[in-house]
């Protein structure tokens, strides 16, 4: 059945909402719009709606295709009533179901908006007075919090002034013209990214590559400042690229919209003179120690934990220092914690942005600097910081060399590609002869049930745990893939090699569903 | 015994609910000082998920404790 329907009788609502009940989602959000006793200060009896209905029914289950895609709900329906209506009734009933219910209001939002300014639907008023005139739905334009319009509006021919940075003795026209010849690329443009993007495209840096597989949430607003309101469920490197257009129209941006892996990283390395680190994954980040020591190219790596950063940079020179001289292994899954999990202050990865920004230009200038082989800590609660020198002879060097620990590191990895699989259904994963552990949280499972049979075990207890993964084909899952896959390569170090991770998690598997749907 | 000063980052300064203490410690070394402040914190990290710096310098575990010696514990994180 269509998702969108025009209907000139009464319909029945609880059929509607019946239509949207499914067990994986956790929330519901419904608007109905009701006519009402007055317009525009005139009173009104009742009104006449007309709709051309072939054209308002496609238009109707695009909006609704787009507000599924736009936020990840699970499904959504809207029904527009035409003919003679009388105050009090309904006119238009939108109803969304999503597995959390901030996606579902926002995308319950998105529908009535889009409805209200794209159908072709008309209104006939009829007034108190005996009076009656026909009205536009759309007559209001207004230009909605999700409209992505404003981004893209041509301005003013632009020359950039870097005036301000050229007076800077070691700066000058020379620096200027390294640093419109440079090519940076920042993974992550979060919280750290957010700083070091819209610094070094002020700076006028020549061309910056932007890799962000996640679209903006909510959440992320307290600390991602070149992102608003209405840029939300939208592709961050893409928002991020707009953001520089607008920033600084002279800076050429490259986009990823998926993470890097152990296949393509040591080649996109290559494209760039220097890297800066700013995710919030254990995993990018080793791979990007990785790829910096094979390729040479400088990497500057941040981290933040809710007062507190670290900030590291690596010069990828022979003798050097790197991120595994410190900690040889990526921590267990778990282990350390995200700003999801443990929570941060906003200015937090802001500060520590700032100074990769700065430590960016400092090497794009060659400006005097002491801060290759050092790890950088800081806290802002009580405005301590520790510089503490790394001694490279006691990192990798005792197991050769940087440049050998992130050969085998690589190999490593290269191996692990492949073993998240892809399913449509988690019911083909078990008729595959999988078994399946659930490694998210006890209270994200609770809002999101998995509806297959499985084991519960969260990632940060895989450690503990490993000795129940032995003996069975296991298929792990969680929300995205990225808890699942790291659990996977963890366990493998282990020997566990009958461990495999669901690709994408489970939003893959609904965004597949509503394909096929 | 030895008395040193103690710095916390991140999750073990969240688990030891302070940022720095001062402590007199039997412990010979610092991996000895490290087991020992996990049982009365309750650190969830292994040592060997941790640096540890002494003086502001990285250091070995089995660097024996000074009188006065400032040992930070520094876990990796991942926040961004």
């Amino acid at each position: 059945m269509s998702r969108f329907d025009i209907s000139g009788e009464p319909v029945d609502l609880s059929a509607l909402r019946q239509a949207l009940q499914d067990a994986g989602s956790g929330g519901f959000c419904s608007f109905e719009g009701w006519v009402r006793d007055s317009n525009e200060g005139r009173a009104v009896d009742g009104l006449d709606y007309e709709a051309y209905e072939d054209l308002a029914r496609a238009e109707g289950e695009l909006i609704i295709q787009e507000a599924i895609d736009r936020y990840g709900v699970a499904d959504a329906r809207c029904l527009h009533r035409t003919g003679s209506l009388r105050i009090g009734d309904l006119a238009v009933w939108v109803g969304v179901a999503a597995a959390h219910r901030d996606e579902a209001f926002r995308a319950c939002r998105y529908i009535i908006d889009e409805i209200k300014h794209r159908l072709p639907i008309w209104k006939k008023e009829h007034y108190l007075d005996g009076d009656t005139a026909w009205v536009a739905c759309t007559h209001v334009h207004r230009e909605h919090e999700h409209d992505p319009v404003h981004h893209d509006r041509p301005g003013p021919p632009f020359a950039p002034d870097y005036s301000r940075q050229t007076r800077l003795r070691e700066v000058g026209a020379a620096g200027q013209a390294r640093l419109a010849a440079a090519r940076v690329l920042v993974i992550g443009a979060g919280g750290l990214g957010c700083p070091v993007l819209s610094y070094l495209a002020g700076a006028g840096v020549g061309m910056l590559g932007v890799v962000d597989p996640d679209r903006l949430d909510a959440s992320n607003l307290h600390r991602q400042t070149m992102y608003d309101a209405r840029d939300i469920g939208e592709l961050k490197a893409e928002l991020a690229k707009r953001r520089i257009a607008a920033l600084n129209p002279t800076v050429a941006v490259s986009v990823w919209t998926e993470p890097l892996h152990p296949g393509n990283v040591i080649e996109v390395f290559s494209e760039f003179d220097l890297v800066v680190e700013c995710t919030d994954d254990m995993r990018s980040r080793y791979l990007s120690n990785d790829a910096a020591i094979l390729t040479g190219t400088p990497l500057i790596l941040a981290s933040v934990y809710q007062y507190e950063g670290q900030l590291q940079v690596i010069s990828a020179k022979p003798g050097g220092s790197c991120l595994r001289c410190l900690w040889p292994d990526e921590p267990a899954p778990g282990v350390t914690g995200s700003c999801a999990e443990s929570g941060v202050l906003g200015p937090v990865p802001g500060v520590l942005g700032a100074m990769q920004a700065a430590e960016a230009l400092k090497l794009l200038l060659d400006l005097p600097r002491q801060d290759d082989g050092v790890l950088f800590l800081y806290n802002l609660l009580d405005h301590t910081s520790q510089r503490l020198p790394i001694d490279a002879a006691a990192g990798c060097a005792s197991h050769g060399s940087c440049v050998e620990v992130a050969q085998s590191a690589m190999a490593r990895a290269r191996g692990d590609v492949g073993l998240s699989l892809v399913f449509e259904r988690l019911d083909d994963a078990v008729s595959a002869g999988f078994s399946l552990v659930d490694v998210r949280d006890p209270e994200e499972i609770a809002t999101d049930p998995l509806g297959a049979p499985a084991r519960e075990i969260p990632a940060s207890q895989i450690v503990a745990r490993q000795a129940e993964f032995a003996g069975r084909t296991i298929l792990l899952v969680c929300a995205t893939g990225r808890r699942s896959d790291h659990a996977v390569s963890f366990l493998r170090e282990k020997g566990l090699l009958n461990v495999r991770s669901l690709a994408g998690g489970l939003n893959a598997l609904k965004r597949s569903a509503e394909v096929s749907s | 015994m030895t008395t040193v000063t103690l710095q916390y980052f991140a999750q073990l300064r969240e688990q030891a609910g302070a940022g720095a203490e001062q402590l007199s410690t039997a412990a010979g070394s610092l991996r000895e000082l490290y087991t020992e402040l996990a049982a009365r914190h309750g650190f969830s990290l292994p040592a060997d998920a941790l640096k540890v710096a002494v003086n502001a310098q990285f250091s070995d575990w089995s660097r024996p404790l000074r009188d006065g010696d400032t040992v930070v514990f520094i876990p990796p994180v991942n926040g961004g």
